[in-house]
């Protein structure tokens, strides 16, 4: 395998998660909801779904991919599930939505850090801080993956790719062709336009920061499953603010912010591949990790003047004020 | 249905903490009649309305509508009783097509892919625009509303209604942000409306478009219906008294008084907009004490931006303001404020006000820093309490909880006297009021008319800027017209007509600079 096809295959495992995040994300701040809670929710999905995963895989063979894809079944409920936090707390008790996302962030890490010891001590019978799950297995789809070049993006995939992409379009389709989406994306302009047309805005709102849950949840638990290999606290490394630049860069809008995740994905497996051509010691890849921030704040310089931000975002919907 | 009515409200009370917005009113509406709501701000006519559109339940009374009593508790309910509203602040959203905006809740399916179930956005488009043909209401079903002006996003709003096959139409003060032309088109169109059968309840203070198309009216007074009133038979001068509860008078009294030294100099100002676009081309100009300089034109014409200027909202391209032979044209904000300019803006609500402030504070905006508002740094509540007291006794600004009052929950008309009464209260030597008027009803502008002859009566200079051409003939000594930029024609207002100064707002009055006055 050359590298190009190495920088493709690693920067798509990374950049895929990365967008279905991203696109929770928009959901919520499309509907007026500002959430910097993506953080959280991704590392508390991965929490729920690899727990998931050791408990069923408990009864099941070693190499069974059962416990796998129950684990994202539940990564996506522990998000939705844990977003519900942020949803009351923003559209019920109309608290200030950064400080609500913040804290969100803060006790997600706190809490999993605190549950996987205590369920590891009392119910695995083992002392440790993290749930090993190993790397999901991962195939090549025929033919396709021939292709000279091209091929790579077909070539050692992680079946989460697949299940992403799907999941990517119906968000999109969800989002841009149904009455659903037209009222979630009025929402976070003129709520009060929505409510006028008898449409219920804190429903939509609700229902837009659990999708940025279950999402997140998923891309949590991809992120277990690949990049880290377990859980633990080492999930919290700063994905979920990533994918809330991705989508700033993207203007909000679906299409744009899978091309802001793609350039972190690339920069980043094209990092490490330089790196290790170079044959430099390994403390060096751990600067490559900053590759993808750096490039945000090279962006930010270009993009400041170009934002598109929902106009009611981050303002709690209320109704009786003129 | 068995009643000649379509909607009857009976006896409605609806209390507010602090005030009876409506007690005991009851109204009859005809179905094919335009029926006006005459009243004050504040009378009452704006919450009775949203009491027959479902945004508050009346504390007692009945509603019936085709002769059939209903409880309307939601605007969806009153959707489906075919009732729709155009609010005064429009409801749209900015960065949809205006199709999107009007089918918003009830769009027409269609599939994607041929099997997942869609918006069908072309038949949308094609309903819209064959809805708007029909009723004569001209847009472009795929424009964005953040691309198109004021008169259009009405239209938009009225076509909402009309989607959601409403027959009875609620427009609250409809007018209150249009230009003269626009107006004439949207009387038009209501009329239009109602020989197409439909039932119109119109919001106004404006007594002349009430004349002009409405078939019935009733007058509200604090709250009461004072009287329900044949329009054709009965004279606006009586409607006015009626809702004011006092006699008006139409025309403004003013004395003869001469000027004084010169205080307000404009000297070849030019000033682009963010755009670098020159929006205001080499204009000259003086305000003497003692005189009221009025510039008239049309909206959009530069003249808002020249107060802006004057003001150190926006910044000098080339030329210079002088105050009293002083240039300020390098001052800031402040300077400007102490050197005595005062300034009532144009959008009382984004740059008069602090509106989730309560009066107190927004009383002493201009002064908080001065040595009695303010000691070492620390505020000086008592003095601040009284000082937003006495405005509020002297200008009679109507308010709930006095110096507590929170801005945003007051009436448009008194928000505009709490504005009015803090910038004359600075004791400046300028005063500059933008639109001084917009959007109040006849008894506020007569006050606000007196106060601005009172300003000029106690020597200082006034620069008024009105979209209101009665308004300028009314007020000003010294007439300026601006068209695109220029100042077309700069007279004594004696010497000018009505008409004149409506052919140079045009743009297509005589070139004829011979009888400049400087």
């Amino acid at each position: 395998m050359n590298n190009l096809s190495t920088v493709i295959i690693n920067g798509m495992s990374f950049a895929l998660p990365l967008f279905i995040m991203a696109i929770g994300g928009i959901y919520s701040e499309r509907s007026g909801v500002t959430n910097l809670a993506l953080e959280g929710l991704q590392g508390f999905g991965a929490f729920t779904g690899a727990l998931a995963a050791y408990v069923i895989g408990m009864h099941l063979e070693a190499d069974s991919m059962v416990p796998t894809y129950f684990a994202m079944l539940f990564a996506i409920l522990g998000g939705m599930l844990f977003s519900l936090l942020h949803a009351v707390l923003c559209n019920y008790f109309k608290a200030d939505m950064v400080i609500s996302g913040v804290v969100i962030n803060i006790l997600a890490m706190a809490m999993t850090a605190f549950l996987t010891k205590t369920i590891n001590k009392n119910i695995f019978g083992a002392a440790s801080d993290k749930f090993v799950l190993g790397v999901m297995r991962r195939f090549d789809i025929p033919l396709i993956s021939r292709i000279p070049v091209l091929g790579a993006f077909f070539t050692n995939l992680y079946p989460f790719e697949i299940i992403i992409a799907i999941l990517a379009f119906a968000a999109w389709y969800l989002l841009y062709k149904t009455p659903f989406g037209l009222h979630l994306r009025a929402a976070g302009d003129n709520p009060a336009a929505v409510d006028a047309a008898g449409i219920n805005v804190i429903r939509i709102r609700y229902l837009a920061v659990m999708m940025s849950g279950a999402l997140s949840g998923l891309a949590g638990i991809c992120f277990a499953y690949s990049i880290s290999a377990k859980f633990s606290s080492d999930i919290y490394v700063g994905y979920g603010y990533l994918a809330i630049a991705a989508l700033i860069f993207g203007g909000w809008k679906i299409i744009p912010t899978l091309g802001a995740c793609l350039i972190f994905g690339f920069a980043r497996s094209a990092g490490y591949q330089i790196v290790q051509q170079l044959g430099l010691p390994s403390s060096y890849s751990d600067l490559v990790m900053v590759l993808p921030y750096v490039l945000t704040l090279v962006l930010l310089v270009f993009l400041a003047h170009n934002s598109q931000a929902p106009r009611a975002l981050g303002e709690a919907y209320d109704k009786s004020k003129r | 249905m068995d009643s000649e009515y379509i909607v009857e409200m009976r006896n409605i009370t609806k209390r507010f903490p602090g005030i009876v917005a409506n007690s005991d009113v009851t109204i009859r509406i005809k179905k094919g009649e335009i029926y006006a709501l005459l009243g004050e701000n504040g009378a009452g006519k704006s919450t009775l309305m949203s009491i027959l559109f479902g945004m508050y339940e009346p504390d007692e009374g009945e509603i019936l509508i085709r002769g059939k009593r209903e409880k309307i508790n939601s605007p969806s309910r009153a959707t489906e009783l075919n009732i729709g509203m155009v609010h005064q602040h429009f409801k749209l959203v900015s960065n949809y097509t205006i199709t999107e905006n009007i089918i918003m809740g009830q769009e027409p399916r269609g599939r994607f892919l041929g099997f997942l179930p869609c918006i069908d956005i072309k038949r949308a488009d094609r309903e819209i625009a064959d809805l708007s043909r029909k009723y004569n209401l001209e847009v472009t079903p795929t424009d964005i509303i953040s691309d198109i002006n004021v008169s259009t996003r009405q239209r938009v709003e009225i076509l909402k209604m009309l989607y959601r096959d409403a027959e009875i139409l609620i427009f609250d003060e409809p007018t209150a942000v249009l230009t003269p032309q626009e107006i004439d088109a949207l009387l038009d169109i209501i009329s239009g409306l109602r020989d197409s059968g439909k039932t119109i309840i119109l919001i106004s203070h404006k007594l002349d478009e009430i004349k002009r198309i409405a078939d019935r009216c009733a007058i509200l007074r604090r709250g009461r219906l004072i009287a329900v009133l044949d329009v054709k038979s009965t004279d606006t001068k009586e409607m006015a008294n009626l809702m004011v509860g006092r006699e008006v008078s139409f025309r403004t009294e003013k004395k003869e008084t001469g000027f004084g030294e010169t205080v307000l100099e404009i000297d070849k100002l030019t000033i682009h907009n963010s755009d670098e676009f020159p929006v205001v081309r080499n204009v000259s100009f003086k305000i003497r004490e003692g005189e009221i300089l009025a510039i008239a034109g049309v909206s959009g014409n530069g003249q808002v931006e020249i107060a802006h200027a004057i003001a150190g909202l926006m910044k000098v391209h080339s030329g210079d303001i002088r105050l009293y032979g002083k240039s300020i044209r390098n001052m800031s904000i402040r300077e400007r404020t102490e050197a005595g300019i005062a300034y009532i803006p144009e959008d009382r609500q984004e740059m008069g006000l602090v509106l989730d402030f309560n009066l107190k504070d927004n009383l002493a905006l201009k002064r908080y820093y001065r040595d009695s508002f303010a000691r070492k740094g620390i505020r000086n509540n008592t003095y601040l309490d009284e000082c937003g007291r006495s405005i509020i006794d002297k200008y009679d600004v109507r308010c709930a909880a006095s110096t507590e009052t929170i801005v945003r929950s007051m009436s448009g008309g008194n928000q505009q006297k709490a504005i009015i009464g803090r910038e004359i209260e600075l004791g400046g030597v300028l005063t500059i009021f933008v639109q001084p008027t917009r959007g109040l009803d006849i008894g506020a502008i007569e006050r606000v008319h007196k106060q601005i002859i009172e300003e000029r009566d106690k020597g200082k200079a006034v620069l008024l800027i009105s979209l209101e051409l009665d308004e300028v003939m009314n007020l000003a000594d010294t007439i300026a017209v601006i068209y695109s930029g220029e100042i077309d024609r700069i007279a004594p207002a004696k010497e000018l007509t009505t008409r004149e100064v409506g052919e140079y707002m045009m743009g297509v009055g005589v070139h004829d600079k011979a009888g400049e006055v400087v």
